[in-house]
């Protein structure tokens, strides 16, 4: 890697200040080591921000939960209460990588991590990701690829939390240019779906300070399938939350990770669940809907009967025994 | 002729490592740990082409960078590059920080060829790129014919038909390749990891054109070698170059990236099968064409080392007709090398996959169609011994009959080990103290399969001492020249030396001291008269106390999710024999780790290659998929002790079975067959008919 300065920032405002000049921000530090050992980013300074105040705790609210970017991915998977309100919240959690790596992943860091990519992440390939001429995985190796996008490039994206706060509805409080604005899970990853050099919406310098998670669906599960059983990377995931009154859903949501360079949520699935009991033949139309526009390609196409397996399971999960 | 005792307290019973304390305390030093005096970091330049011409290399701009002490090129130029990360150049500096920046100075001027080949079915085209100048890409092909296929086939009552394909799988051992190399006047010290501290020797010496008495190498532990770590490899000729430049030791230890692309791997293999058999189940007809490739190694007639791609076919069955036709196509990309058991895990798939498919073919149990046709005795009593336990006739069921969408299934599928044996030269030498303490030398290494165990357990059971009474030094070739520990022969090697020993030390010690039984008991006392001067004794392998061809059957159960594809080992049962049992809890121990690397081969290694940069992809832990904790199923091992066969090797062996037998036990899950390694939740998908074709954006 390229030698780099190193500070601790002991409020936002010099947090930004310091990273203004190429900086990178350093929190856990999981997905920034190895960016940085692969010359994939060469920062003039490391900002170290775990010493920032108050970011690292789950607040609990009666209508909004908010939890601290520096909140660990293991304190999510560890928090009783998250199991009991986001049951589907504390599920993605457990499911990230290892325990040794959720003890120090932060739930910043999980939403703002780059493309897996193997053709981004090789040193000696120059994709489009990274301003390069061409998709290698377009007509290659592309069996841990996007099934929708909407550019060039097919890379995913694959953070867990992403899927399940998509689904929650929550919201993620940026810190941009001195002020705080709030993006939904789709605005934070919309840049992405556009742009291929994006890997999410923000902006050098912008920090993401909380993420804000309303009470209104009790109801939500995660689940994903990999090739291994455990520490590796979801083939595809599914998140659903949801609100069930009189054993009907209400204000349903449902999104996929790993096949979209952005949490895939087709909001006329949603509609099409809304006031509905759910059973097998509901959750197989829904996840029609979900995947209808897919454009498998030569070897992702198994994510497509995958998906739909994983949308039935994860929706039938949230009837629970009512 | 001399035999080992019948009545036994330490020999085929449990003693554990007696270097565990020193592994689990951090005090054994392994290869990767060694901190000689002034040492430095060397790391190497990799091509990032797959192909091309390099012309000059210019190591001044690293030679300024802060820290480096020296810059070496590999060849003289023009060099020929033939695959992604084949060696350039290297740098030895007090810090990686600073190599990996000088790595990023040297200028190479060179010529990038465009045409190059990287998958198989490409490689064997007439008019693909010569991955060999002036040489064909496949390999004319050996064939071998007996009886008269053409007409068998027609007397068969059924005859099935595969294509079963298993993919390069690259050494991964927990230790990288590499060594701490110290080249001065006096000569050259090297801390190697290997699986061969003579061959390192040799190697090193030949290479450096040095006096083999001028070159020591010295392996206190290893993690790992697997078959490819025999030689001194560019990387220990690097490193003893940087050294010489640098005047101080370089610690040269390869990056897991490096370790992906240029340490050996086990060639692919692309098996079209055809197999018949009479009504009742009797092989009659066998035709099998089958190319793999070993990289850059067996291509054409150029050759290039590392061996071909051809497998032992029909495998361990006898047909009385058969052809078999095999050849090697090259590609640009590292060569092969030995792997655990060559050529056996990807014969033993073919083989029992079209077994199975036989069977249902001949709507027989796929058991008793080995039953009627193994001929091995040895392999008939542990598939009946296995079934027993395993309960095969309470769990078989016809393929694909397991109800629900998660559908479980079982297989099974059977090993040899024709090589193995043992090396007749090891000696070794013992050094008896007055104060009755005991010291083994031999010139052989742990390669972590509990070989100083073994020692100590030996030489207990004879002396007559406890295993925690015997000292034992291994890995140097300054002791009496030991074997390479490899082709599953260290322990056959080692162990009738360590009787001999023990034998003449005993007889040696009752002709200088008068005592006459110096065994047990007697042994302090014995020692006590020897006066001031310790006894040496030498020793060496003898003939009767080993063997070779060892066995083995493992039993597979499997569940598989028909909808995601996922693929859950939920049982293993391995039934093995390797002779007279040594160590009871070190052998498990490596038929673990057999079934263990046998399971990655079946469901998730597979080194993957980009078509259109040539470049490994998967050069690291996040995509070359190895088992982990969560994958690891409920193993079995059933051990059958044949003291009357002396000692055998187990580590090939254990291996060899296990992803036929779980590919077996898929395919009895799911009722139809997935005959491409690794059986991932894509191709389980596939098979089932379930993945739709894609969409051409």
């Amino acid at each position: 890697m390229k030698a780099f300065e190193y500070a601790t920032a002991h409020s936002t405002d010099s947090a930004r200040q310091l990273v203004a000049y190429k900086g990178a921000y350093l929190a856990g530090g999981n997905d920034l080591l190895g960016l940085l050992k692969e010359y994939l980013v060469s920062p003039n300074i490391l900002v170290n921000i775990k010493s920032l105040p108050g970011l690292d705790k789950i607040e609990r609210g009666g209508k909004i939960w908010t939890i601290g970017s520096l909140v660990t991915v293991a304190q999510i998977e560890d928090d009783a209460e998250v199991k009991k309100v986001f049951p589907g919240l504390h599920e993605a959690a457990s499911e990230v990588a290892s325990q040794q790596i959720r003890n120090v992943a932060t739930v910043s860091g999980n939403l703002a991590q780059h493309s897996r990519c193997w053709y981004f992440r090789h040193r000696d390939t120059v994709c489009l990701k990274k301003n390069g001429d061409l998709c290698y995985a377009r007509n290659g190796e592309n069996r841990y690829h996007s099934l929708f996008t909407g550019n060039p490039c097919i890379s995913p994206v694959v953070s867990s939390l992403a899927t399940i706060f998509t689904t929650l509805d929550a919201t993620a409080i940026v810190l941009r240019d001195g002020k705080e604005t709030r993006m939904s899970m789709a605005e934070l990853y919309q840049r992405a779906w556009e742009n291929p050099l994006a890997h999410n919406s923000l902006n050098n310098g912008d920090l993401i300070l909380r993420v804000e998670i309303p009470t209104t669906r009790s109801r939500s599960a995660y689940m994903q399938i990999s090739d291994k059983h455990a520490f590796d990377w979801a083939l595809v995931s599914c998140a659903a939350a949801a609100e069930v009154v009189d054993g009907k859903l209400k204000s349903p949501r449902v999104a996929l990770g790993s096949i979209s360079p952005v949490p895939h949520q087709v909001e006329a699935a949603n509609s099409f669940l809304d006031g509905k009991i759910l059973d097998d033949a509901t959750a197989s139309q829904a996840a029609d809907l979900i995947l209808k526009d897919a454009k498998p390609l030569e070897h992702n196409a198994y994510k497509m009967p995958m998906a739909h397996a994983l949308i039935r399971r994860t929706l039938l999960k949230l009837k629970g025994d009512a | 002729m001399s035999s080992w005792p019948t009545e036994t307290k330490y020999i085929s019973h449990s003693t554990a490592r007696i270097d565990a304390p020193a592994k689990l305390t951090g005090q054994a030093h392994y290869s990767s740990d060694i901190q000689a005096s002034g040492w430095l970091y060397g790391m190497i330049l990799r091509s990032k082409w797959p192909a091309a011409k390099i012309l000059s290399v210019n190591l001044e701009a690293a030679l300024k960078i802060p820290g480096i002490k020296a810059a070496v090129t590999v060849k003289d130029f023009p060099q020929t590059i033939r695959y992604y990360g084949e060696e350039i150049a290297a740098v030895a500096g007090t810090s990686k920080q600073a190599c990996l920046d000088a790595l990023r100075t040297i200028e190479v001027q060179a010529e990038p060829r465009h045409e190059f080949v990287v998958r198989e079915d490409d490689a064997k085209k007439e008019n693909s790129p010569p991955v060999w100048e002036g040489a064909a890409n496949a390999s004319a092909p050996h064939v071998r014919e007996n009886g008269s296929v053409d007409t068998a086939f027609p007397e068969c009552a059924a005859v099935i038909e595969g294509f079963y394909t298993t993919p390069v799988q690259i050494h991964h051992p927990m230790e990288t390749h590499g060594n701490t190399v110290s080249w001065t006047d006096e000569g050259v010290t090297a801390w190697a990891s290997t699986q061969g501290i003579s061959s390192v020797r040799d190697g090193l010496a030949g290479a450096l054109q040095l006096d083999h008495s001028k070159v020591r190498v010295i392996t206190e532990y290893m993690g790992g070698g697997f078959g490819a770590k025999f030689g001194a490899g560019v990387e220990g000729v690097l490193a003893a170059k940087l050294s010489r430049e640098a005047k101080a030791p370089v610690r040269l230890m390869l990056t897991r990236f490096d370790q992906a692309l240029a340490v050996g791997n086990r060639p692919s293999s692309f098996q079209k099968i055809k197999i018949g058999a009479t009504a009742d189940g009797i092989l009659h007809a066998f035709e099998a064409e089958n190319y793999g490739t070993a990289g850059i190694g067996g291509g054409g007639d150029a050759g290039g080392g590392g061996g071909g791609a051809d497998i032992p076919m029909p495998y361990i069955y006898k047909v009385p007709n058969t052809r078999v036709k095999q050849s090697s196509v090259a590609v640009n990309a590292g060569s092969a090398r030995a792997f655990r058991a060559p050529g056996n895990p990807p014969a033993s798939f073919g083989m029992e996959s079209a077994m199975d498919d036989l069977a249902v073919k001949l709507g027989m149990d796929p058991l008793e169609l080995r039953l009627k046709n193994d001929p091995s005795e040895i392999r008939q009593r542990e598939y009946k011994l296995g079934a027993e336990k395993f309960g095969w006739k309470q769990k078989y069921q016809k393929p694909g009959s397991s109800p629900g969408v998660v559908k479980t299934g079982i297989g099974c599928a059977g090993a040899a080990w024709p090589a193995g044996g043992a090396s007749k030269s090891t000696q070794g030498e013992a050094q008896i103290n007055p104060d009755g303490s005991i010291e083994f030398r031999l010139g052989v290494q742990d390669i972590g399969t509990g070989t100083r165990t073994v020692i100590a357990v030996v030489a207990a059971e004879i002396l007559g001492l406890k295993p925690e009474q015997i000292t034992v030094r291994v890995g140097d070739t300054n002791f009496p020249p030991g074997p390479g520990s490899g082709g599953s022969t260290t322990c056959a090697s080692i162990s009738p030396t360590v009787f001999d020993v023990c034998t003449k030390a005993l007889e040696q010690l009752q002709t200088q001291t008068g005592v006459p039984d110096a065994h047990g008991e007697n042994w302090f006392a014995a020692c006590k008269k020897l006066g001031v001067s310790p006894l040496v004794v030498h020793g060496q392998w003898q003939q009767g106390l080993s063997a070779d061809h060892a066995c083995g059957v493992q039993f597979a159960e499997v569940e598989v999710d028909t909808e995601t594809g996922l693929v859950t080992v939920k049982k293993i049962l391995g039934v093995h024999d390797c002779g007279l049992i040594v160590n009871k809890i070190t052998l498990e121990s490596q038929i673990n780790g057999g079934i263990i690397m046998g399971l990655g081969y079946a469901l998730y290694e597979e080194r993957v290659m980009d078509n259109l940069s040539g470049v490994v992809l998967n050069p690291n832990f996040e995509t070359y998929k190895l088992p982990g904790i969560a994958d690891v199923p409920d193993i079995e091992i059933v051990l059958i002790n044949m003291p009357e066969r002396g000692v055998i090797g187990i580590g090939e062996p254990a291996t060899v079975p296990t992803a036929g037998a779980i590919a077996n036990a898929v395919a009895n899950a799911i009722g139809v067959r997935v005959s491409s390694l690794p059986i991932t939740p894509a191709k389980i998908l596939a098979a089932l008919g379930k993945v739709p074709p894609p969409v051409n954006a």
